[in-house]
């Protein structure tokens, strides 16, 4: 058995996969795209509206209705293809992928005109000069240029060109985040030392905001372009177009002051020189797997920990909640039981939201590790409770009342008749939810903790090679999982005592 | 050595105990009988507190428990405790522990509830063990044994309390007839070791050999008392007639 013969099978399960993925994809491959959008009458753009201001967001006073410069960038554009604009929600690192799925036309989202974004995709010239600002909490001395950021904390959003700066400067402690509310927020927290993001970011939300200042000159400019399909050759041509003659008749200039992001650096829109970009070969990561999993198992190491930790929380918190709701005294009861509908009923995502972003609040700031430890485990307790109160009452009555006429108490009783009868009961169904938690613990990328999901994401995002890294991330997982519930099932095997 | 005044019990709005006294000699082995329903189980099991009484004393060894209420204070479940070691109790479902091999389920209680060293524990369970005639089953699991050899263990794990009065709850019912025998083998030795006992049973046998005293309980109360012979030949009210017609014509 050789290696080209293995990785050659390799590519027949990709293609199998691909075939399975293709199911689903609306077949809208059409070589000219514009004729189709100008039938239709409508032109879908992607962006995320989640933390989207100034660019895109949900208005304040109407919720239900989007606004933002690039909304009225979106429609004076489609104005100018003759059809009417509509906006797609997706989160916004994973937009060049969902823009060649063919989800939508073109993305407009504060795009960054850059080598690694027109590896797959192609872009406009530019509607937007940007530059990066550092943001810092007003008393915070010395931040002013990115090289002070070394060893610090730094808060930054996953994907953007800020993320590549500091990654490319080297030596300050990254933290990642979803997107720019969460990033203010724990610098406000004093979780991070600073945020480096678009200058539009910085303004709308840091300018106004007392507690937090614009550290430094803005740096490192660049343009904001439009994304459009690489086979869209006219309908980028037409976007070409739309974009000068918005600029040129000020359209832009008044949109922009609308919204104050208007600066002297838009007068670089008209100096705009495309450069002739380097295609990149494309890369496999099950081929180079030497260099890609090592750091899909880095990420692993923080799944397992955070997994295990978490699970010890669940089993001890769970066991109390059990004892309290069968043994306790009426208020102890009614709290156990409130904890366990509270907790079950409610989405592990906004637990562990209030738990990082919202505990600070009342003084309580743990980091992003221990809060997700305690979201996971004190979600998880819910459950285990249940599966501890299953197998306690499964035991027959008279198990307690021969403990006790031989003049055990109550807790001796527990601990040394019911309790080791009922945990062996009970190790399947948390077996079960150890190997979901496992899983589950993918959630916490959402407060910047990088484990393996999160890994598996950054590296598809940056190599777009998401079915060969999907292979190695779910092999790690199963590869994970699967020894816990042989495990599992030995233990039991231990455990018996009812052998014949 | 066993004193009870004015036992009352009920279950919601159905009173079982209508005050029942009884006062029973140290070595005296006294049989409940009764039929169904009649509140002679549930008069065993407020001995030992695992029913709480509505009200009246009760006086086993020396410790007194009033009913009325669960104890509150750690004073009040340090008697109950008393009372519970001083009264062993053999269970009609055996309630063996299953997570623990036989020797284990002996020494258990002593070790956890009274501080013997575990290898005076394991000396002495090994000894009643013999005595029950189980000595090679002291490794063996509850489930790998059947029902009378499960109950004669657990007639050994009560022992091994040093009760100082047994309380058999209808030891037998659950038992094939075959193996009644073994049991009630056991416990014939035990009252010939002149151990104070009260057995509830449905064995007429065993109550007319080896009982001092009969109880025949009645709609909560204890409706005649007597020697074995009297009141089996000749009973006094129509309602044990009755019942013992019923169960020996069986």
């Amino acid at each position: 058995m050789n290696d080209s013969w293995r990785l050659s099978r390799l590519v027949v399960w990709k293609i199998i996969l691909l075939l399975l993925l293709a199911c689903g994809t609306p077949p809208t491959f059409a070589a000219d795209h514009l004729a189709e959008i100008k039938a239709n009458g409508i032109l879908l753009w992607g962006a995320d509206a989640e933390g989207g201001a100034p660019y895109v967001f949900p208005d304040p006073d109407k919720p239900g209705q989007l606004i933002g410069f690039e909304v009225e960038l979106a429609d004076a554009l489609a104005a100018k293809l003759g059809v009417k604009a509509r906006m797609v929600q997706n989160q916004w690192d994973q937009l060049p992928p969902a823009l060649e799925r063919g989800n939508f036309d073109i993305i407009l989202n504060g795009l960054e005109i850059t080598a690694d974004n027109q590896q797959h995709i192609a872009m406009s010239r530019p509607y937007f000069v940007y530059a990066q600002q550092i943001v810092t909490r007003k008393a915070t001395e010395g931040l002013t240029q990115l090289e002070n950021l070394k060893g610090k904390k730094v808060a930054l959003m996953s994907g953007t060109v800020a993320q590549r700066l500091v990654e490319k400067m080297g030596g300050a402690d990254m933290r990642i985040y979803p997107g720019d509310v969460e990033c203010f927020r724990d610098l406000k927290a004093e979780r991070v030392e600073a945020v480096v993001l678009d200058l539009p970011m910085a303004l709308f939300y840091a300018k106004p905001d007392a507690e937090l200042k614009l550290s430094g000159e803005p740096f490192a400019p660049g343009y904001y372009g439009i994304g459009v399909r690489k086979e869209d050759a006219t309908l980028l041509l037409a976007i070409n177009q739309a974009i000068e003659e918005l600029a040129a008749d000020h359209t832009l200039e008044k949109i922009y002051r609308k919204f104050g992001v208007w600066d002297q650096r838009q007068a670089g829109l008209n100096d705009y020189q495309a450069e002739v970009v380097v295609q990149k070969k494309a890369i496999s990561t099950i081929r180079e797997w030497r260099k890609y999993l090592p750091v899909l198992l880095r990420g692993a190491v923080t799944t397992v920990e955070l997994s295990l930790l978490g699970m010890v929380l669940a089993v001890v918190v769970g066991l109390l909640l059990a004892l309290m709701r069968l043994y306790g005294i009426a208020p102890l009861r009614w709290l156990a039981r409130a904890y366990v509908e509270i907790f079950r009923g409610t989405p592990l995502l906004i637990q562990l939201f209030l738990i990082y972003y919202g505990l600070p609040e009342l003084g309580i700031r743990l980091d992003a590790f221990l809060a997700g430890i305690v979201g996971l485990g004190l979600n998880y307790a819910a459950y285990e409770a249940e599966n501890y109160r299953a197998g306690i009452q499964a035991i027959p009555h008279g198990q307690m009342e021969a403990a006790f006429a031989l003049g055990m108490s109550r807790s001796q009783a527990l601990r040394r008749v019911i309790l080791p009868q009922a945990l062996r009961l009970v190790i399947p169904p948390v077996t079960n939810d150890f190997i979901a938690m496992f899983k589950d613990s993918s959630i916490v990328s959402v407060i910047t903790m990088v484990e393996l999901t999160k890994v598996y994401g950054m590296l598809a995002m940056s190599t777009y090679d998401y079915i060969g890294l999907g292979l190695m991330t779910a092999g790690i997982y199963f590869a994970l999982s699967y020894p816990a519930s042989v495990f599992a099932n030995w233990l039991e095997g231990r455990l018996r005592y009812d052998h014949r | 050595m066993i004193a009870v005044e004015k036992l009352v019990k009920s279950y919601h709005t159905n009173r079982v105990l209508h005050g029942v006294d009884h006062a029973q000699q140290r070595g005296e082995a006294v049989v409940l009988i009764g039929p169904s329903g009649c509140g002679k189980s549930t008069f065993l099991r407020c001995l030992n507190q695992l029913e709480i009484a509505d009200s009246g004393r009760i006086t086993i060894g020396g410790v007194t428990i009033e009913g009325g209420h669960r104890p509150r204070t750690s004073e009040e479940r340090e008697q109950q405790r008393q009372l519970r070691i001083r009264a062993g109790m053999v269970f009609q479902q055996f309630n063996l522990f299953p997570h623990r091999t036989v020797l284990q389920n002996i020494t258990e209680a002593p070790v956890v509830v009274k501080g013997v060293s575990p290898a005076d524990a394991e000396d002495r369970g090994r000894a009643l063990l013999a005595k029950v005639g189980l000595e090679k089953k002291a490794d063996a699991y509850p489930a790998q044994l059947s029902g009378g050899q499960q109950q004669r263990v657990a007639i050994a794990r009560a022992l091994a309390m040093e009760p100082q009065v047994m309380l058999f709850d209808e030891p037998t019912s659950a038992l094939d007839p075959e193996l009644k025998e073994e049991v009630l083998r056991v416990m014939r030795q035990l009252v010939e070791e002149g151990m104070t006992m009260i057995v509830v049973t449905h064995e007429m046998q065993f109550a007319r050999d080896m009982a001092d005293r009969v109880l025949f309980f009645d709609g909560g109360l204890v409706a005649e008392s007597g020697a074995p012979d009297e009141l089996f030949s000749n009973p006094q009210c129509e309602r044990t007639r009755e019942f013992l017609r019923k169960v020996t014509t069986r």
